[in-house]
C-alpha cells in the first residue's frame, strides 16, 4: 500500500486534550473527516455532561424525586444496560450514582471531610434503587445524581473510530484524552506507539506500548489526590463506604471496544490492590497496572 | 473472590451489553445516509427463440429488453433522504399472439410477428425519514410506454423493538394503470382502458442468534379494471383478481469461510386458481476485504389459472392461453459478484432461466410458449465521502 500523507486534528472536548491521527489520499475528504469526528464528540458531549444545563444527564438529575419518569433514546438506554452490567460485574463497586460523593471529598481544600457529611449522602447513592427500562429512567430521590464520566469518553473514541472507518479512513489512531482507539487493522499496517501517563509524575509515560488494532482504555488516580497527615487519598471513591479506595494507581487495559477496555479498567480502579490484581489476571484481555508503590505488573506487550 | 470460571463471563457480559450501543452497529438500516450515492447499471434481457417446432412458422423471435438505471440517494438532513431512481428500457421482439392446434392436434403458438419495439421510461422518487427506531418512507412511481402509462404511490414503514432484535414493517401502495394498445399488426382487445391495483404488506424479521436472521411476509393484493392482456388474440380474463402472499426467509452467517446462507421461500395464491411456490438460495462469500462473490438458484413452480387452456375456448365467460397463466415450473442459476474499490463499487451479474412444465408440483397442459432467457447486468456506484 502507498504510503498516504497523515493528518492530525487536536482540540479540547470532554476535559481534556483530544488528538485524532489518519493516512488519507486527499485534502477535502480529511477536512470531513475531521468535521464529522470532532462534531460526533461534541454530540455525545452535548447529550451526556453533567456540567450541561441542557444535557440529557442534566435533565434527568434534575428530575430525581419527581414522580415522572425522564425518556430517553435507545442510545441512552444501551448505555444504562452497560452501566447496570459494570454495576453486577463489579458487584456494586461501580455505580453511575457515585458521583455525588464528590460534594463531601472537596480534594483541593486538603481536608478530609467529616464523616456525617458522608453518611448524608450514602443514602442517595445506589443503583439498585434507579427504576430504569428501554425507554425511560427515574432516580426516585430529590438529591440523586447520575454521571456517565465512567463510560462515555471511551464510548466515544469508538464511535469517532466508527466515523472514520465509514469514511473510508484504513489507518488511523483516536486519542481522547487517554482513551485510544486504532482504525484500521492488518499485519501490512504499521502500528501506533501510544504513552502511559505515570501516575506521579505528570507529563511522563511509564511505559509504551505499540498498538496494531483495537482499543486501549487507562484509569488512574493521578488526576485528583490530595494528602492529610502524610496519608494520599486519591480520588476514586467507594460508593459502599463513600471513601477512597486503597486500589493501583494506574490500569490500562486493552480491548476490541475502548468501552469494554474503559469499563473494566474502572472496576479494577475501585476493587482493593490485591483483589485487582487478581481480578485482572482472569479478565482475559491484556492489561498493565501500576501499583501503590510504583511496581508495574501486567502484559500489555513491550515497554 | 469468584474463579476463574466465573470471570471469562465477565468479560462475555461486558462485550455483549456494549455491543448493542450504536457505534457498535455499523451502517444500520435504520440510520439516515450520510454521504450521496450514485449508481449506473446497465442490463440486457434476452429471450430465447422459440423452437421452430413449437410454432406455426412467421418469426420465432422473442423479447430483447436493454436497460439503463440511474440511482441517486441524498441525504437533505440528520433523519431526511431523498432517492431519485430512473430508468430507460428498450423492448423488442415479439411475443406470443395465440396459440392454435396443429394438424398432429399439439398446440403450436403463432408469434406476433417482429412487431413490438417499445420504449419505456420510469421516475422514481422516494423520501425517507429515519427516526430513532426504524424509518419511514414516500415513493411515487411514474411510468411511460408508448402504449402504457403507470402512477403509483406507496407508503412504507418499519418499527424496531425496544431491544431492537425485531423489527416490524408494513407497506401500503396503489397505482393507476392506463393502457392505449399501439395498433399495428394485431387486432388488441380493447382501444383504451384502465385498471387499479392495491397492496398491503405487513412483515416481521427477528435477529435469533449473533449470526441468524429470521423474517415473514404476508402481502395481500387487489387488482381491478382490464386485467386481460390486450395483445393477445384469445384472452379475456375476470375484472378482478384478490391476491396473497406468505413469505418466510432466514440468512445465517458463518463466522468461518466468512460467508452467510440466504434461503428464502414465498407461496402465493389467488382467486383465479393460480397457485405459486418460490424457493431462493443464496450464498454470500465474502473473499478478502472487498470482494463478494454470491452465486444463487431460484426454483418457481405455477399452477394454471382456472380459465387458462392452451386451445381457448373462446365461448366461455373467460379464457386465456397465455403461457404465463399455465402450470410450469422454472429454475434459475446465477453469480453476481461485487468488488469495492476505495469509493466505488462494481457488480456484475449473470443469471440464466429455464422452464419446464414437468419441472413443477402442479399438473396441467404444456404450453407451447414457455420462454427461457439470460439476463446480464453490469454495475457502478460511487460514494462521495
Amino acid at each position: 500500500m502507498n504510503q498516504l500523507p497523515l493528518f492530525e486534528h487536536q482540540f479540547r472536548a470532554m476535559g481534556g486534550p483530544c488528538r485524532l491521527r489518519f493516512a488519507c489520499a486527499d485534502d477535502g475528504l480529511a477536512g470531513r473527516v475531521i468535521t464529522a469526528a470532532e462534531t460526533e464528540v461534541r454530540r455525545l458531549e452535548q447529550k451526556y455532561s453533567r456540567y450541561l444545563p441542557d444535557s440529557l444527564t442534566s435533565t434527568i438529575n434534575r428530575a430525581a424525586g419527581a414522580q415522572q419518569s425522564v425518556p430517553v433514546d435507545d442510545e441512552t438506554a444501551a448505555m444504562l444496560g452497560f452501566a447496570h452490567t459494570l454495576w453486577q460485574q463489579s458487584d456494586g463497586l461501580f455505580d453511575l450514582t457515585a458521583g455525588i460523593l464528590r460534594r463531601a471529598w472537596d480534594f483541593r481544600s486538603g481536608r478530609l471531610p467529616a464523616q456525617s457529611a458522608i453518611d448524608r449522602l450514602l443514602p442517595l447513592i445506589g443503583w439498585q434503587q434507579v427504576q430504569w427500562d428501554a425507554s425511560s429512567i427515574r432516580l426516585p430521590l430529590a438529591g440523586m445524581e447520575i454521571d456517565f464520566g465512567g463510560c462515555v469518553k471511551e464510548y466515544a473514541c469508538d464511535s469517532v473510530g466508527a466515523v472514520l472507518a465509514r469514511h473510508g479512513i484504513e489507518r488511523g489512531l483516536v486519542d481522547l484524552a487517554g482513551d485510544m482507539v486504532v482504525v484500521g487493522s492488518g499485519s501490512a499496517l504499521e502500528p501506533w506507539s501510544v504513552g502511559i501517563c505515570h501516575p506521579r509524575r505528570s507529563g511522563a509515560a511509564i511505559a509504551t506500548f505499540s498498538l496494531a488494532a483495537g482499543s486501549l482504555a487507562s484509569s488512574g488516580d493521578y488526576e485528583r489526590c490530595m494528602v492529610v497527615d502524610g496519608r494520599r487519598y486519591g480520588h476514586i471513591l467507594n460508593p459502599l463506604t463513600g471513601r477512597p479506595v486503597q486500589g493501583l494507581a494506574a490500569v490500562s487495559i486493552a480491548a476490541p471496544q475502548c468501552l469494554v477496555a474503559g469499563g473494566s479498567a474502572t472496576i479494577a480502579m475501585l476493587k482493593p490492590q490485591g483483589e485487582a490484581l487478581a481480578w485482572l489476571a482472569e479478565l482475559g484481555l491484556p492489561w498493565f497496572a501500576v501499583d501503590s508503590a510504583m511496581a508495574c505488573h501486567g502484559e500489555l506487550g513491550e515497554r | 473472590m469468584s474463579g476463574p470460571a466465573d470471570k471469562r463471563p465477565t468479560l462475555l457480559a461486558l462485550t455483549s451489553s456494549a455491543l448493542l450501543l450504536p457505534a457498535y452497529q455499523g451502517v444500520r438500516a435504520d440510520a439516515a445516509p450520510e454521504f450521496i450515492e450514485l449508481g449506473m447499471r446497465y442490463s440486457k434481457y434476452e429471450e430465447d427463440n422459440t423452437q421452430g417446432s413449437k410454432t406455426f412458422g412467421g418469426s420465432s423471435q422473442r423479447y430483447d429488453i436493454d436497460a439503463a438505471q440511474f440511482h441517486l440517494l441524498a441525504p437533505v438532513a440528520d433523519n431526511w433522504a431523498v432517492a431519485v431512481d430512473v430508468q430507460w428500457e428498450d423492448m423488442s421482439g415479439a411475443s406470443p399472439w395465440f396459440v392454435g392446434q396443429s394438424l398432429d392436434g399439439g398446440p403450436k403458438v403463432i408469434m406476433s410477428g417482429a412487431s413490438i419495439e417499445d420504449t419505456r421510461t420510469e421516475v422514481s422518487v422516494t423520501t425517507r425519514y429515519y427516526y430513532d427506531r426504524g424509518n419511514a418512507g414516500l415513493n411515487y412511481v411514474r411510468s411511460k410506454e408508448d402504449d402504457y402509462d403507470s402512477n403509483a404511490i406507496a407508503l412504507d414503514g418499519s418499527f424496531n423493538s425496544a431491544d431492537g432484535m425485531t423489527t416490524y414493517s408494513g407497506a401500503i401502495s396503489t397505482s393507476r394503470d392506463d393502457i392505449e394498445p399501439t395498433q399495428g399488426s394485431v387486432p388488441t382487445n380493447t382501444l383504451k382502458n384502465d385498471k387499479d391495483i392495491s397492496s398491503a404488506w405487513i412483515g416481521v424479521s427477528r435477529i435469533v442468534s449473533k449470526n441468524a436472521i429470521v423474517r415473514f411476509g404476508l402481502a395481500y393484493t387487489y387488482r381491478e379494471g382490464f386485467l386481460t392482456d390486450p395483445y393477445k388474440k384469445n384472452d379475456k380474463r375476470p375484472g378482478e383478481r384478490n391476491e396473497w402472499a406468505f413469505s418466510t426467509g432466514y440468512r445465517h452467517y458463518f463466522f468461518w469461510p466468512d460467508g452467510a446462507l440466504q434461503a428464502d421461500y414465498r407461496y402465493f395464491d389467488d382467486d383465479w386458481g393460480v397457485a405459486s411456490h418460490t424457493l431462493n438460495l443464496a450464498w454470500h462469500q465474502n473473499l478478502w476485504r472487498d470482494t463478494q462473490l454470491i452465486p444463487f438458484a431460484r426454483y418457481y413452480s405455477q399452477g394454471e389459472a382456472d380459465f387458462f387452456a392452451n386451445i381457448a375456448d373462446t365461448d366461455k365467460r373467460y379464457y386465456a392461453d397465455d403461457y404465463r397463466l399455465s402450470s410450469f415450473g422454472a429454475v434459475t442459476v446465477g453469480l453476481r459478484v461485487r468488488q469495492q474499490i476505495g469509493n466505488w463499487a462494481i457488480t456484475a451479474v449473470g443469471e440464466r432461466y429455464e422452464t419446464d412444465e414437468s419441472w413443477g408440483v402442479y399438473s396441467g397442459d404444456e404450453s407451447p410458449a414457455l420462454v427461457n432467457y439470460w439476463r446480464y447486468s453490469f454495475g457502478l456506484d460511487y460514494v462521495f465521502r
